[in-house]
């Protein structure tokens, strides 16, 4: 026979299990661990540090974005297509489609630099043709 | 010592070594990472240590059940030491991976002959068969939820080898308490198919308890990165709970016991799929739902499986073999869909960790040193481990400089994310197999069982 303490204890441990569930549900299980990867073709090149430095990361990160969105992939599977031995995807593109998608990315970025001023203008080429020439290496190594 | 007091040390001694038999079914898992990088294994291979000692274990049991009846049992728990005892010191001294193995076949071979045979020896000890089956059902229970943490605290504080250094001298104390008794069954065949809906359902739940004994464990040493000792303390809240849940069955039906428990261990190990974040305060609360359930529905289904009785050291053989079945099934099964899990869990992982470098806020001349040392930390990781991601951050300072130890933490809590997600559907499934058990154990009331 169930006592009364019995049913009460099940009660209270029934009670438990639901709201250790719902907690659980409420704190995002349903999303977690999934990486959230941004969308390249609407993705802002985010923040950084000022000077020299902080320009030339939101320039490679503009470009980036810029080349994964013509490829319709994240620019983190873009980066590691390019990683022997990172777990994802290897090149699956083109020579020349990857060349296009990079030009496209740089002119991009190149672009958005160019919303600052002369200064962005004068950076903004500078850098494209200074990334160049290391792009076309990589990609070189790649193949 | 007057004879009472040596019988209730007998009695004791037997017990202890019914319940590290029923232990050794998971208690090598805290060691797993110690014994793949002592054997330069695989996973799989590693993996043998536990499956080994189960399948063996179960396969002997039930080719027991045809002869055990014309048994002298007392011979039978005897000779069941003395193998245990063997394997015991053989797996402790084991100088490959193939000897250990070999060596984990013999103790399952004496724990099949000792936990058939010591209903009896501990039915003849504790004066009534009722007493006996009591101590044989407390000790399979408790011994069944401390194997993790036991051997975690073991290879934490020693080594790997003192898990199985510690069995042999509780064997030979079993054998020395076991030499005096003579103990004879009487022949019969048993509960026969009344029995069926309770080793159904033990079957499942030990199916189940996978999850539990074997996927938490590796959830908290090899994805969390939690050391033997801390991971043990974790996992000491499931014989906690299950000894808990003890003394609150008796305030149940054993129908009511037996549905509840497989309920709560279901939920448990939802809860334990469900995790929304690296939190071993949740996988506590988790395991100790895990825990309860499995204190309230194994002693029950465990009596009524084996009820006193002619047919006792017989119906005790059955329930040792079907729940044993059940723990191999559920590691066949899992092991596939974890494995798969991990593969996907490592790639999101290394996505992950790549949008946390990509959007750092980090000076060029300290993110390419970063970058190059988190490729050296993955090259040089032993297989099956995870690397240690932090230590290129913190070569950069990260102690000292808030922004790269803000990066540090969300790249190494992005992989730990990733590879926790992994654990999800393997643990569902094992949630599954607790659910399951209702099935037969509803079922069993209709046949005027419950």
């Amino acid at each position: 026979m169930t006592t009364r303490t019995g049913r009460l204890a099940l009660a209270l441990l029934g009670g438990a299990a639901v709201a250790l569930i719902a907690l659980e549900l409420a704190l995002g299980a349903g999303s977690f661990g999934q990486p959230k990867l941004a969308d390249p073709c609407t993705a802002s090149a985010g923040r950084s540090g000022g000077g020299l430095d902080g320009t030339v990361q939101r320039f490679a990160r503009a470009a980036l974005d810029g080349a994964a969105c013509q490829l319709h992939t994240t620019r983190e599977e873009l980066v590691l297509s390019f990683v022997p031995g990172a777990g994802t995807a290897k090149v699956r593109w083109s020579r020349q489609t990857i060349d296009r998608a990079l030009r496209a990315g740089l002119q991009r970025a190149a672009h958005e630099l160019a919303g600052s001023g002369i200064a962005g203008n004068v950076l903004g080429f500078g850098l494209s043709q200074l990334v160049a020439p290391s792009v076309e290496s990589l990609l070189g190594q790649a193949k | 010592m007057n004879e009472d007091r040596r019988r209730r040390v007998k009695t004791l001694v037997v017990a202890a070594a019914v319940a590290v038999a029923f232990a050794d079914s998971s208690i090598v898992v805290l060691a797993l990472p110690d014994l793949y990088s002592r054997f330069s294994t695989s996973i799989v291979g590693v993996s043998w240590v536990i499956t080994s000692y189960n399948l063996v274990l179960a396969g002997c049991a039930f080719a027991l059940i045809p002869v055990i009846g014309r048994m002298d049992v007392g011979t039978l728990t005897r000779a069941g030491l003395i193998l245990f005892f063997a394997g015991s010191v053989g797996a402790a001294s084991s100088w490959s991976l193939p000897a250990l193995i070999v060596f984990r076949c013999v103790q399952g071979a004496g724990a099949a002959m000792l936990l058939a045979g010591s209903l009896a020896l501990l039915s003849a000890l504790a004066g009534s068969q009722k007493r006996g089956l009591a101590v044989w059902v407390a000790a399979g229970t408790f011994g069944a939820a401390l194997g993790p943490a036991l051997g975690g605290i073991l290879t934490q504080l020693f080594d790997w080898r003192a898990i199985f250094a510690f069995q042999a001298p509780v064997a030979l104390a079993a054998l020395i308490a076991a030499a005096e008794s003579h103990v004879h069954p009487r022949a019969d065949s048993g509960g026969g198919g009344k029995r069926t809906p309770a080793n159904v359902a033990l079957a499942l739940l030990f199916g189940a308890l996978v999850g539990a004994l074997f996927l938490s464990v590796l959830l908290l040493v090899t994805a969390w990165g939690l050391s033997p000792i801390a991971g043990a303390a974790v996992l000491t809240v499931l014989p906690v709970a299950a000894l808990a849940a003890h003394g609150l069955g008796r305030e149940l039906s054993a129908r009511t016991s037996a549905i509840a428990g497989a309920i709560l261990l279901a939920a448990g190990l939802a809860a334990l799929a469900l995790l929304p974040a690296v939190s071993a305060g949740l996988v506590v609360v988790a395991l100790a739902l895990c825990g309860t359930g499995m204190g309230l529905a194994v002693p029950v289904l465990t009596r009524r499986a084996v009820a006193p009785g002619d047919g006792l050291v017989h119906d005790g053989t059955v329930t040792i073999g079907a729940r044993h079945v059940g723990l191999v099934l559920a590691l066949v099964l899992v092991a596939p869909v974890l494995s798969s899990d991990l593969t996907h869990g490592a790639r999101n992982a290394v996505l992950g960790g790549a949008k946390v470098l990509l959007d750092a806020n980090i000076p060029v001349r300290q993110e390419v040193p970063i970058v190059l040392g988190l490729r050296n930390a993955v090259g040089r990781a032993p297989r099956g481990t995870v690397p240690n991601f932090a230590a290129p951050f913190n070569a950069q300072g990260a102690a000292t400089n808030a922004g790269l130890r803000e990066v540090r933490d969300s790249l190494v809590g992005a992989v730990r994310d990733a590879l926790t997600r992994s654990f999800r559907r393997a643990l569902a499934l094992c949630a599954l197999l607790a659910a399951l058990a209702l099935i037969p154990i509803l079922l069993a009331r209709r046949r005027g069982f419950a």
